[in-house]
């Protein structure tokens, strides 16, 4: 499928000085797999856990400016159709990275307390004309998870076909936030994830709906009905990638940690995510847009056929010392052609528990392994909760120093 | 070897669980671990030799392929599911006591943390190596964990932990246990957890596989 050309003309108008760029042209440089002037440096998610325990409760962006790094800011603004009889949920208060949510008189999504000792629990209802869907998500100081699947018996899939909302992308608003937020950093969306609690590709929201075990079994059980079910998850998301024309993001995230290859197998990968993850993609590139693919996990086994889905980027290339199983040099030599490489950092062993030293010679190892032909944003391998911050300063510090 | 052992051994290794199973599909429509386990009894087949000829090879093949990167986490659920489904025609034998599990692990994914895949994974690879599994489940606490010892003298205990902010709570969870049963061995595993960890928080062993479990228990853990 063509690329559009994007509205900002960033792709057309590429650094031709790279002797000092901003933020915004040096993640660009890298996501189009180019040198920028030196290493684009950032982070993943940052926590809100962290920045409360570690930073005095500073916003993200002073966390940026604090540290050194270059920013990134994260958006997701949802628009109802009016004439389809959606409106913004008037009970739903967004939380950390959320948009507002879209329901309609038949997809209201209410919630309420659950009463559990260890855990701030809370159950949520999705009702609609002929059954009310039922999921509960539990929370402690650093994240959120589901304890109760919304999608309990296989015919659930219909209740979400023909009732759930279809958000689509505030594209004003959208570019009225990139126009504010400037040359200061990158503007990072996702596709739409599963309302309440889901997330940016198909494969990945079936599974956190349903259940990853469950999910899988299903593949060898039943595929026909995993296929009806992921093609339901993939129209809604077909309709949001076709509303994104126009919106002036920097990259948007698809994918999840569920297609890692440290839970999937390539013949799942083939059949079941890439045929609904990889027309996405395209869909994105029409609209305009390009799209990091998001596998927390093993990757080196997937390297070729993630890269083969044609994003832009990937991440995160989590090293084997926290759970991955990565080999950055040898990733960047199978794959640095093809795609822009975001991740491989090991914040586990070095933001906390070692020398400034230490941490900045693991910078320079990414670099000297996936950074110096460029296309390579330095990053921890997902979000982090603990860190010490001179060791995150020393992580920027090296980073700036790491030139082209 | 038994025609019908091979038959089952190859059910297991190929995750053929029963004649409905519609996977793998090149042997769709015939007889899985399900049928040949019933048939190996109609046969005379002693229930050992069932477990230890047949079963028992059928899933060290699958922890050994797993660890070689051969195949991956969906291959051995559905190797597991045939296991199982052969089992549950050895369940009389073991209740009646003709049939011992080698010894007792008590199993769980540790306080905090709700992944369970990796610890079932590995729950049913050490079930398939003929012995018990007490699955603790997700999220266990310390005293948890001490409860079950306390039921089951004599058992291993098993860690798992797929987050690096989780598996600080291996370490309380090792010190409870050998606070008051020193003896007990805990073997430890998950995603970011390395052997150098488990020495750091005192446990006996260390995997960073199912097979590698099977093996630690095989030979560091006297049978109950």
């Amino acid at each position: 499928m063509p690329r559009a050309e994007r509205v900002d003309g960033t792709e057309a108008k590429q650094t031709q000085d790279n002797r000092s760029l901003t933020s915004k042209q040096r993640f660009i440089a890298a996501l189009t797999r180019q040198k920028a002037d030196r290493l684009p440096v950032t982070t993943h998610h940052v926590m809100p856990y962290f920045l409360k325990k570690y930073m005095n409760g500073i916003s993200n962006d002073e966390f940026f400016d604090l540290l050194g790094l270059d920013p990134i800011r994260w958006l997701s603004v949802f628009k109802p159709d009016k004439s389809a009889g959606e409106y913004f949920d008037p009970n739903h208060v967004p939380g950390y990275l959320e948009a507002q949510r879209v329901v309609s008189d038949n997809w209201r999504i209410e919630h309420e307390q659950v009463s559990d000792p260890r855990y701030e629990t809370v159950r949520y209802k999705f009702i609609t004309p002929k059954k009310t869907l039922t999921t509960i998500l539990q929370s402690n100081d650093h994240t959120t998870w589901v304890s109760e699947r919304l999608v309990k018996e296989k015919t659930d899939i219909d209740i979400i076909a023909e009732f759930a909302t279809q958000p689509k992308c505030d594209v004003e608003e959208v570019n009225r936030q990139a126009a504010a937020y400037g040359e200061r950093g990158m503007l990072r969306g996702f596709v739409n994830s599963f309302d309440v609690y889901g997330q940016p590709g198909c494969w990945q929201d079936a599974s956190v709906l349903f259940g990853i075990e469950d999910l899988i079994m299903a593949t060898f059980e039943d595929p026909e009905w995993v296929h009806v079910y992921l093609k339901i998850i993939f129209e809604r998301k077909r309709t949001y990638i076709r509303s994104l024309e126009g919106a002036r993001y920097d990259v948007l995230e698809l994918g999840g940690g569920d297609a890692s290859s440290t839970v999937i197998s390539p013949e799942i990968l083939d059949e079941f995510v890439a045929p609904y993850d990889a027309p996405l993609i395209d869909l994105a590139h029409s609209a305009g847009q390009r799209i990091v693919y998001h596998t927390c996990g093993g990757m080196m086994p997937f390297l070729e056929r993630l890269a083969a889905m044609n994003p832009d980027a990937m991440e995160t290339f989590t090293p084997s010392a926290m759970g991955g199983d990565m080999i950055l040099a040898e990733a960047k030599r199978r794959i640095g052609e093809k795609v822009c490489m975001i991740g491989g950092f090991d914040q586990f062993h070095y933001f906390k528990d070692c020398t400034t030293e230490e941490t900045r010679k693991a910078v320079r190892k990414c670099f000297d392994e996936a950074g110096r032909g460029g296309g390579y944003i330095l990053c921890p391998s997902d979000h982090f909760f603990d860190a010490d911050v001179e060791l995150l300063k020393a992580f920027a510090d090296e980073a700036r120093r790491c030139a082209y | 070897m038994n025609e019908l052992l091979e038959s089952l051994t190859r059910c297991v290794e190929r995750g053929k669980v029963n004649s409905k199973s519609p996977y793998p599909p090149d042997l769709k429509g015939q007889d899985g671990a399900d049928e040949f386990a019933r048939k190996a009894i109609d046969a005379g087949i002693p229930p050992q030799e069932i477990l230890s000829n047949g079963l028992i090879i059928g899933m060290q093949r699958v922890g050994e392929r797993f660890r070689n990167k051969e195949i991956f986490v969906p291959d051995v659920l559905m190797a597991a599911k045939a296991m199982a489904a052969a089992m549950g025609h050895l369940k009389p034998f073991f209740q009646s006591d003709i049939l011992k599990h080698k010894g007792t692990i008590v199993i769980g994914t540790v306080l905090g943390d709700l992944h369970d895949i990796g610890k079932k994974l590995v729950s049913m690879v050490i079930e398939g190596a003929g012995w018990e599994v007490v699955d603790l489940g997700t999220d266990v606490s310390p005293e948890k964990f001490l409860k079950a010892v306390d039921e089951h003298p004599g058992c291993v205990v098993g860690l798992s932990a797929l987050l690096t902010t989780t598996m600080v709570n291996m370490e309380s969870t090792v010190k409870h246990v050998k606070a008051k049963h020193p003896n007990v061995k805990v073997i430890i595993g998950g995603a970011p957890v390395t052997e150098e960890f488990a020495l750091k928080i005192g446990a006996d062993g260390y995997s960073s596989d199912p097979q590698g479990a099977v093996e630690f228990l095989n030979s560091r853990c006297t049978p109950n």
